[in-house]
């Protein structure tokens, strides 16, 4: 797994590539908690990622939940594939704002 | 029961990617659908991911075993550790809330396995989790 950071209008994004598992989850939850403890909501871009376990899932819901205790959004952009049912699975398809790419974020 | 494919693995989570390799391409000899593929290397992960973090405790020294058996209409997946023995509680589904941390690992595994269970293993030792999927039909 590699992740890119970038800002994307009020956004810091997190493209991650590659699969996300109990190896390299740490390092997306302290790249995410990093983001949000700056007062950034975010863009979590699934769009080259092929394959997310249940301690990836963990990670975005604790970085859900702190979003919301501080009034910011976690966003999903293309999840598509594995990673897309995976979230179905757990039913946080519902939960979580999803979205298939960048077009509709607005200011 | 035919045995297909056997593989050895350290304990470790840095094994898990080429875990996820071996039995995907197990489960594309078997003719499996992306979604299928998908599902039951996400459930073999977690299955890895708990023996790694609950099992062993994190010891790298520790070994996991995989076997993949063809048997009548199903694959049959056995994970095996050798570590000390569980109790059959231990992967019994429990009621979840939806963002409640913890067990998110074994809902998976029973939301898209057929079949969950610990057998005895043939020597006693450790555990044996064998997890069931219908073969692909056509």
């Amino acid at each position: 797994m590699t992740y890119q950071q970038t800002t994307h209008l009020k956004y810091q994004q997190l493209h991650l590539t590659g699969e996300v598992d109990l190896h390299n989850s740490p390092i997306v939850r302290k790249q995410l908690l990093n983001i949000l403890n700056e007062g950034s909501s975010v863009l979590v871009d699934f769009s080259a990622l092929s394959y997310i376990d249940s301690s990836g899932i963990a990670t975005l819901v604790e970085a859900f939940n702190l979003a919301k205790t501080k009034a910011l959004t976690l966003t999903i952009v293309g999840a598509t594939g594995g990673p897309l049912q995976v979230l179905e699975l757990t039913n946080l398809n519902k939960v979580f704002t999803l979205i298939e790419s960048l077009e509709g974020i607005k200011e | 029961m035919k045995l297909l494919r056997t593989e050895e693995f350290k304990a470790s989570t840095a094994q898990l990617c080429q875990i996820r390799a071996e039995v995907r391409q197990a489960c594309q000899l078997m003719h499996y659908d992306d979604a299928d593929i998908n599902v039951i290397t996400l459930a073999i992960d977690e299955a890895c991911t708990n023996i790694i973090r609950y099992a062993y405790n994190g010891d790298e020294s520790g070994k996991l075993v995989i076997k993949i058996f063809q048997h009548e209409e199903q694959a049959v997946f056995h994970v095996q550790d050798f570590a000390k023995c569980i109790e059959k509680s231990c992967i019994e589904l429990r009621k979840k809330k939806l963002l409640q941390p913890g067990g998110l690992g074994l809902q998976l595994i029973h939301q898209v396995m057929d079949s969950v269970q610990l057998i005895p293993p043939p020597d006693g030792v450790g555990n044996i989790l064998e997890l069931k999927k219908r073969l692909p039909t056509g």
